[in-house]
């Protein structure tokens, strides 16, 4: 299995040093384990969202916009490929990285276009809203 | 009904979890597994009438699963060979097809259950979906009974279940055990789970069962959530907060015939008529509590069980040893901070200090958001201002409890305290 993870900062949450410190793993140990075991696949920093352009189609025309869409606080600043067996394993490799601990780390797993099953309306990336509520309460 | 039908409702029961985490495991794929256990069941009523019970009938049930699912992936992959997109989309079911083989492997029963309680409990699904998918793969109630236990429609079920699985396919979660460094806390997600199942039918027990709706059903849940509790400990024989988990639960339970009275209003912890508490149930918990303290390695489950325990030791309520309950609030307040914990440690502070004390802790809640709209806060409110002599406010604060209290049994309560105060 396929994931992105998403490397996100938000303008709140500390800034993560070069060095190791508060039990804070480092970058450098993080990308030689995990890139060199070969699951992490492809990474790299992004331009802040200043410099994102956006694009949509809209009503059979492209709308290109100079900024992001996101509405939320949290910027991407960098992303990672992971090739894991499954999403207990990704979690893992994503619970050690770094902004891990002062941003947050989004996993979106890969939608292989064969996989007809997927293509349920349910299954929006991200889901429902976790602790929705218990049932019936 | 015959012994070899008995037989089959009794496998059912203690059975059904473990033949779905055996197809669960092998063919990675929920619902295949469902089917194939449901098919294995019926293939039991049928032939165990006729050929006799088998003398394992779990093995006999999980075989039986098993070929089912072959038969179903051998199937699936014949008809998808016959056009060429669909021909592309049998390569990843190979593996599992040979994986299924119904020799493979030796059989771990308990790892299956295991795995599949963490499946269900996963914390990648929404909660519901996850107490709903707990319920329907580990106890094997129907979609309809867990509705009816939810108080939602079997649609609504159906579709919350159908939800879970699809994104359990989605996101990649297997049926395993999670990796040691994630293993804590998912073990903590499945008590989470597991408590709130049996808080479910714990509430249930304090209301008039027959006048509220599914009441009979939500009380089962509290059973349920014991057993699945206990089958947690047997697979998890080293997690001592588990094991409190069960003592609280065997606790806390082993009061449920107090815990109404028979007009259908709670009884209060103070009121209950201990005669009726289950000794062998208590027993039982002080036993199972005393081997999680064992270990050493403390946690919020097993001071709740604590604390159980000291009510349930008290042979009068004028006899609870409440600074002791106070210490060990302080203890659990200090591990889970929450506002629910800091309201029930002012009743016992109210106990050891007096009224006035327990009312200053109570003030110092009034703004918490998590117990806005509690009936609780304004209920023990009033319950303190009448000790301390102000009757007028207490009812006050009572007609505010019954403004938010959504349980029957609670409302009755809150009734018969405000008609005693008024009347005075």
């Amino acid at each position: 299995m396929r994931y992105l993870m998403l490397v996100l900062s938000t303008p709140d949450d500390a800034e993560v040093g070069s060095e190791g410190t508060d039990g804070v793993p480092r970058i450098e140990d993080w990308v030689d384990r995990h890139y060199g075991s070969g699951a992490a696949v492809l990474g790299d920093r992004l331009r802040p969202p200043e410099d994102a352009v956006g694009v949509r189609v809209r009503g059979g025309r492209v709308v290109v916009t100079d900024g992001p869409y996101s509405e939320t606080k949290e910027a991407i600043g960098g992303f990672d490929v992971l090739d894991a067996p499954d999403l207990d394993t990704a979690i893992a490799i994503a619970s050690e990285h770094p902004m891990a601990y002062a941003g947050a780390i989004e996993l979106r797993p890969f939608w292989p276009l064969e996989v007809a099953d997927a293509a349920g309306g349910d299954v929006t990336a991200g889901g429902e809203p976790a602790g929705a509520g218990k049932g019936g309460a | 009904m015959t012994a070899a039908a008995a037989a089959a409702e009794d496998a059912f029961r203690s059975e059904w979890g473990r033949v779905l985490g055996a197809v669960a495991r092998s063919t990675g794929d929920l619902d295949l597994a469902e089917e194939s256990a449901q098919e294995a069941f019926a293939t039991a009523l049928r032939t165990w009438v006729r050929d006799g019970v088998p003398d394992a009938p779990g093995a006999w049930l999980t075989t039986t699963a098993r070929r089912h699912a072959i038969d179903v992936l051998r199937r699936r992959r014949t008809e998808s060979e016959k056009t060429a997109t669909a021909a592309r989309l049998a390569a990843p079911l190979q593996a599992p097809l040979q994986d299924a083989a119904p020799d493979d492997g030796p059989s771990d029963p308990d790892g299956d259950l295991l795995r599949l309680l963490y499946t269900c409990c996963h914390p990648a699904l929404p909660l519901e979906g996850r107490v709903a998918l707990t319920l329907r793969s580990l106890t094997g109630m129907t979609t309809a009974q867990v509705a009816r236990a939810f108080l939602v429609p079997e649609a609504t079920m159906a579709q919350r279940l159908v939800r879970a699985k699809r994104r359990i396919r989605a996101t990649g979660i297997t049926f395993r055990v999670p990796p040691p460094a994630l293993r804590g806390e998912r073990t903590a997600d499945v008590l989470v789970v597991l408590y709130l199942l049996f808080t479910e039918g714990y509430d249930a027990w304090a209301e008039p069962a027959h006048d509220v709706a599914g009441g009979v059903e939500r009380r089962a849940l509290a059973d349920d959530a014991v057993r699945l509790v206990r089958l947690a400990t047997r697979l998890l024989p080293d997690e001592p907060e588990v094991r409190g988990l069960l003592a609280l639960l065997l606790l806390q339970h082993a009061r449920r015939d107090a815990r109404s009275g028979p007009d259908g209003t709670t009884s209060t912890l103070a009121e209950q008529d201990r005669s009726l508490w289950r000794d062998d149930e208590i027993a039982d918990g002080l036993r199972e509590l005393d081997t999680a303290l064992a270990v050493g390695r403390p946690g919020p489950y097993q001071v709740q069980a604590a604390i159980a325990a000291l009510h349930c030791r008290a042979p009068t309520a004028a006899a609870t040893d409440w600074a002791e309950v106070l210490a060990l609030y302080d203890v659990l307040l200090a591990m889970t901070p929450s506002p629910v914990v800091a309201l029930n440690r002012a009743v016992a502070l109210a106990e050891v200090h007096g009224p006035a004390a327990g009312l200053a802790a109570i003030d110092d809640l009034a703004e918490e958001p998590a117990l806005v709209g509690y009936h609780l806060l304004p209920a023990v409110r009033a319950e303190l201002l009448a000790r301390a002599g102000r009757p007028d406010q207490a009812a006050a604060a009572l007609r505010a409890a019954l403004d938010v209290v959504d349980r029957e049994g609670d409302r009755r309560l809150l009734r018969r305290r405000l008609a005693a105060l008024t009347t005075w």
